[in-house]
């Protein structure tokens, strides 16, 4: 009789926390409305395997303005401003420009912020388990990719404040590759001052998006074979790095969580062997084919960078 | 004057500079006696119990006495004395090092492409199951040829290549950093261009 009444218990237990909790895709709505509108002034850092950015990050809604400031505290530094569907970026080699965008594309994907429908084709959004992080009651949502072969990304919201607590890359084996965690937030009434001032600065204006990006002369030089579910092409054309002046063909894909690129160049002298290095969740695969060399850069597992470096083919 | 008339006169003026009845200027300072100057100062530190509870041994005279008894080995003059070790220094250090550095070369050759990197990005680590990415072929080992010049020569072209790679690496992923931060914006243009074209059929 004992086993039957707990069963009948656990039963009531179950239906009754279902029907309490929020489903993890509106979990993820709520948190990308609460960053929109809330005022407030967050610390966090992003930790690889060994390295740790430290980063600043404010949002005010003032005056029916959105405003944002993100910072990388460390070494040389960088500052992202948003200034409604102005996002400027100022880095210490190159003169500072600005995208017409709606979100800052810092350590958090920006499609959290947005429109999470875009991965439902992608990955399933799973409730995980409740925790305490950065010192508030938080919940776990997790974006399992359906494709095996890429990365999962698991967020910690806050339960109150609906806010982003904790976030990390998640390989197929559970392992963390890279987090992201708040150190301190606090939600204010009132917009942050140093806010505020950006409203009396001047910021370079935007460059105009081309809307055909992709022209049809680049995209038919080379043949990239395989891709994994879901990457769409966003980009293709050919220009010169800005770092070393060489010249690439260059494709952008993108499953709207995650982005890789890849570069086809001319090879470099002398022999040598292709292979992986990863930092965090970013790889880097850089295949010698021979009469050319194929490199893929993004958050994507290094076997899934390999065999799409590996498909690429020059165009018949 | 007399031996002992000269250690009395320290004696008394090192006595009176310490209890500050003579100013202390060069004229008194060549009188004064410095190992019981620094006597005087002890007892003083003791009977006023100032240095609470630290122990404090004055050994210097038995040093200088022990110092005083070392047999003189070498009779030449100070500065050479103070070269010597030097010399040796030098030549000890560079035959010790010279087997460690062909080492320490082919240990930077591996850890070359990694460092190169870590600029960019922090500590790259490499995936299990695919190989290191190593700039330089497995075969045929620096280490050797490094002692001939022509080696250095080879060795000098190899690293050019790696920097060139290092290089390489590290544009490519500044460049992926730029040209996703546009992403979000062109993926949200292409998928409300798939929707229109959908929406007429």
């Amino acid at each position: 009789m004992k086993p039957f009444i707990f069963l009948i218990g656990l039963c009531f237990a179950l239906v009754t926390q279902a029907s309490e909790t929020l489903t993890a895709k509106q979990l993820l709505q709520n948190m990308a409305t609460a960053v929109h509108q809330r005022n407030f002034d967050a610390s966090f850092v992003v930790m690889k395997e060994k390295g740790m950015e430290p980063y600043r990050w404010l949002h005010a809604q003032h005056q029916n303005q959105e405003l944002e400031l993100l910072s990388l505290l460390n070494g040389a530094g960088l500052e992202i401003v948003r200034v409604d569907d102005k996002v400027t970026y100022f880095e210490p080699q190159s003169a500072p420009y600005s995208i017409s965008t709606d979100s800052i594309a810092g350590p958090i994907p920006e499609v959290l912020f947005k429109d999470i429908s875009i991965l439902k084709q992608d990955y399933d959004f799973v409730l995980g388990g409740k925790g305490r992080i950065a010192g508030r009651p938080a919940q776990l949502v997790r974006l399992e990719s359906k494709d095996s072969g890429k990365y999962n990304y698991w967020l910690w919201i806050d339960t109150e404040s609906s806010l982003l607590l904790k976030a990390a890359y998640v390989n197929q084996a559970g392992e963390l590759l890279e987090q992201l965690q708040l150190t301190h937030i606090s939600v204010t009434t009132e917009p942050a001052q140093q806010l505020v001032e950006l409203l009396n600065r001047d910021f370079p204006e935007p460059a105009v998006v081309n809307e055909n990006v992709i022209s049809e002369q680049s995209q038919s030089n080379w043949q990239i074979d395989w891709l994994p579910q879901g990457f769409t092409l966003l980009k293709a054309d050919r220009h010169k790095l800005d770092l070393n002046n060489e010249l690439a063909d260059y494709y952008l894909f993108s499953d709207g969580l995650v982005e890789f690129s890849v570069f086809v160049q001319r090879p470099l002298a002398g022999k040598r062997p292709s292979g992986a290095l990863s930092s965090g969740a970013t790889t880097v695969y850089v295949h010698n084919s021979g009469a050319f060399d194929v490199s893929v850069v993004g958050k994507i597992p290094p076997q899934t960078a390999k065999n799409i470096a590996e498909s690429v083919k020059r165009a018949l | 004057m007399t031996q002992a008339n000269k250690a009395e006169i320290e004696q008394v003026s090192t006595s009176e500079i310490f209890d500050g009845e003579r100013t202390l200027d060069d004229a008194s300072l060549s009188q004064l006696d410095s190992e019981k100057f620094s006597r005087y100062a002890l007892i003083g530190d003791a009977l006023r119990a100032k240095s609470d509870n630290a122990v404090t041994i004055d050994i210097t005279s038995s040093f200088a006495a022990a110092l005083a008894d070392e047999p003189c080995h070498n009779v030449k003059g100070i500065e050479e004395v103070v070269l010597q070790p030097e010399q040796s220094n030098v030549v000890s250090i560079s035959s010790w090092k010279k087997p460690f550095s062909q080492i320490a070369i082919a240990a930077s050759v591996a850890l070359v492409a990694v460092l190169g990197v870590n600029t960019m990005q922090q500590t790259p680590v490499v995936g299990e199951d695919l190989p290191v990415l190593q700039s330089i072929p497995v075969a045929g080992g620096v280490s050797p040829v490094s002692f001939s010049s022509e080696g250095s020569a080879l060795q000098s072209a190899q690293q050019g290549v790696r920097e060139l790679q290092q290089q390489r690496i590290g544009a490519l992923v500044l460049e992926h950093q730029r040209q996703s931060r546009m992403a979000h914006a062109l993926h949200q243009s292409k998928t409300e261009k798939t929707e229109e074209n959908k929406e007429p059929n």
